[in-house]
């Protein structure tokens, strides 16, 4: 199955294998994931939703290297990232995170943000660099905005350009963990386009974190909904509404739906999550 | 008087005007309502209102692509859109309702058609738009310009404010009490103290009854070996300091030699280390900078060791992601990072080097002015301990001005992003 359109070759498919990761905060052992397992195709994008602090964002930072597993494997293309012989996932820009809170350098000015990754990887000269970022920022109607920090834009800009700085590296899997949850509804939605659009031109595959049950059938091709903790699949459902989307689909019977069964299937675990007092993750 | 003519009596061209042309304005004026994301302009379109904001905030966004200047917000009272009354030109900025809103639309050629009609009204008028429009454009035009240019402004707006005169208050309560209880009261403990007429007189006279005055090279001796110390021993604890500091921040090992004994040399007060420092060191000059460099140095790295702590971790699971060594995170990640309070720490360590300057100059050394309040004192010159008091107040405000503009150079970013959020 591909889901990348013909120009754009599929890479990045990624094979979560029996996952396991524990905690061991002051003794206590807590099982954050446990035997988790799905695939995720080459260019797709897969939502991936679940109960706060379910152990979501435990599964990407392990799939971004920045901890290791304690059982299990994640593959990428058939490569093995981490699992049994190699603690942890090498930290590369083959797979870029997008996070959360934002974590554009408010010291480097936008432009300056962007080149980062091929500057300090020396895969290109600082013009190069400089030059490429300009043309990727203009694509992205990020124009005008090279020479000024983040801290002089909107948030919903700031998201662009740290979609595009992770962009620049030609990533294969693109990691976002809730990238838009601070936005309000009327940006989020120029994102969510943007996004779609970014996806069509690269191909690449999404691993895409949200709380938002809109978004995640807005944007998805499939939708996993995670347990509450520890986290596993609870049940994957393809999103068969017609590609390209627009905001016309918002409306239509199909997504009603399908939001009506996800959000069934969200709820209880969210109850379960809840009852037992977990907090935010 | 209705809402809608108050509102335009407030606002800021139309507040001087006679209430006849006012309501004619409110009676050429519209209520709009926008909802919040609602386009109220698009740029470039034809200017044919002018705005003012009854409810909400508007939000003015300059055109994509040319401008690169951050977007204003309108408040409530403030009007927008005077493009409208220039005739036939376009608008240089999109209007949009950053939340749901409330706003006075007055045509513009109704606007000039009493503007050409009264003649004495109109030229009150057309006075107050145009100073409106260079208010308006005027925190624009600096948020381009270049150092001097800002500086500038903001001298100028800092003139026109409270702020510098309310501090002026403040000087003469002080002065006041200073000379009503030595020189008028006489108030039985402030009898042997210099008076403000007798320190004012001995620092501005050409011949001083105790040898310091403005007009005698030795006044300037004191102060320039004084500042030559404190330039050396801060230099000396900025080199050391900071490097220090960054390194117990950066690395656990590091910090788990040398910040117990860090911890402990660092309640040791300087005034203990001034025998240790006689003994060790050759000569007066460099026990008192050691001195003075000692303080200085604790402040500085303990801050930018807590500047590296402060760091948000994203940033540098940001940069390893994006493929940065752990060196270059080092370098654009935990060096930038910490400036803000690398800063923090320098302007402490400039007042507490000054502070144990003196101490040290009492102790040590010739010259200085430590070294001139404590001779002063034994030989009963009491004005000239005052002259020093004051001059060391003058000299320490300027040496931590000087810090902190380079600290606001260092991080443009900064003072940028605090622009926008202020």
């Amino acid at each position: 199955m591909s889901f990348a359109n013909e120009a754009a070759v599929p890479r990045g498919a990624l094979r979560i294998d029996q996952a396991v990761k524990l905690y061991d905060p002051d003794g206590a052992r807590v099982l954050a994931v446990d035997h988790c397992s799905f695939d995720v195709a080459a260019g797709e994008i897969c939502m991936i939703v679940g109960p706060s602090g379910c152990g979501k964002t435990t599964l990407l930072n392990a799939i971004a290297g920045f901890h290791g597993l304690d059982g299990g494997a994640i593959y990428l293309d058939d490569q093995m990232l981490c699992g049994p012989g190699r603690a942890k996932a090498p930290v590369e820009s083959d797979r870029v995170v997008v996070f959360q809170n934002g974590a554009l350098f408010p010291w480097k000015t936008n432009l300056e943000n962007i080149a980062f990754g091929p500057l300090v990887q020396k895969k290109l000269s600082r013009v190069e660099a400089f030059e490429k970022a300009r043309y990727l920022m203009a694509e992205a109607g990020l124009e005008g905005h090279e020479n000024q920090y983040p801290g002089e834009i909107s948030s919903g800009l700031r998201r662009r350009v740290e979609i595009v700085r992770a962009l620049i590296n030609d990533p294969t899997v693109l990691l976002l963990d809730e990238p838009y949850r601070a936005l309000d509804a009327l940006t989020k939605s120029v994102m969510h386009e943007a996004l779609l659009e970014t996806h069509r031109r690269t191909g690449i595959t999404i691993f895409f974190i949200t709380h938002d049950l809109e978004e995640a059938i807005f944007l998805g091709h499939r939708v996993v909904i995670m347990t509450a903790r520890p986290c596993r699949p609870k049940r994957i459902i393809d999103i068969d509404l017609p590609s390209p989307r627009d905001y016309t689909v918002l409306t239509s019977p199909r997504f009603r739906e399908l939001a009506a069964d996800i959000s069934a299937a969200v709820d209880e675990e969210a109850l379960k999550s809840f009852e037992r007092g977990e907090k935010e993750g | 008087m209705s809402d809608v003519e108050d509102l335009i009596a407030k606002a800021l061209p139309f507040e001087t005007l006679s209430s006849g042309v006012r309501e004619r304005l409110a009676a050429a004026a519209q209520v709009v309502e926008a909802l919040e994301g609602d386009l109220i302009y698009e740029s470039g379109a034809a200017a044919q209102a002018l705005y003012i904001v009854r409810a909400g905030t508007v939000l003015l966004e300059p055109s994509s692509g040319r401008d690169s200047l951050p977007p204003q917000a309108v408040q409530v009272g403030e009007a927008f859109g005077w493009t409208a009354l220039g005739g036939k030109a376009g608008r240089r900025y999109r209007a949009i309702a950053a939340s749901p809103a409330s706003l006075l639309r007055i045509p513009g050629d109704q606007v000039l058609d009493l503007v050409a009609a009264d003649s004495q009204d109109g030229e009150a008028l057309r006075t107050q738009v145009a100073n409106a429009l260079q208010d308006i454009r005027a925190p624009i035009i600096t948020a381009r310009g270049q150092g001097l240019e800002r500086a500038l402004y903001r001298f100028a707006h800092w003139l026109r404010s409270p702020v510098p005169y309310l501090g002026l208050i403040g000087y003469a309560l002080l002065l006041a009490f200073w000379y009503l209880t030595v020189e008028v009261l006489k108030l039985p403990r402030f009898a042997e103290m210099p008076g403000l007429t007798q320190v004012l007189q001995e620092w501005l006279s050409p011949n001083p009854t105790y040898g310091v005055s403005i007009h005698t090279p030795v006044y300037y001796q004191h102060i320039l070996v004084s500042l030559q110390r404190i330039g050396i021993a801060f230099a000396l604890a900025t080199l050391l300091g900071v490097p220090f500091g960054l390194l117990l921040g950066w690395s656990r090992a590091f910090k788990d030699y040398l910040f117990p004994l860090f911890e402990i040399i660092r309640p040791i007060p300087i005034l203990a280390w001034v025998p240790l420092a006689i003994i060790m060191l050759p000569g007066s000059e460099l026990p008192v900078i050691f001195l003075t460099f000692l303080a200085s140095f604790y402040a500085t790295a303990l801050n930018t060791m807590l500047g590296v702590k402060s760091i948000d971790q994203t940033y540098i699971l940001a940069a390893s992601c994006l493929g940065a060594s752990q060196l270059q995170i080092f370098r654009h990640v935990i060096v930038p990072g910490a400036l803000p309070f690398i800063f923090t720490g320098l302007q402490i360590s400039v007042g507490v080097a000054w502070f144990s300057l003196v101490a040290a100059e009492m102790v040590s050394g010739q010259f200085g002015l430590g070294y001139l309040i404590n001779t002063s004192y034994t030989t009963v010159q009491y004005p000239t301990i005052v002259i020093a008091m004051l001059t060391l107040g003058v000299v320490g405000y300027v040496t931590s001005a000087l810090v902190r503009a380079a600290g606001d150079w260092a991080m443009h970013w900064r003072a940028r992003q605090l622009a926008m959020e202020g």
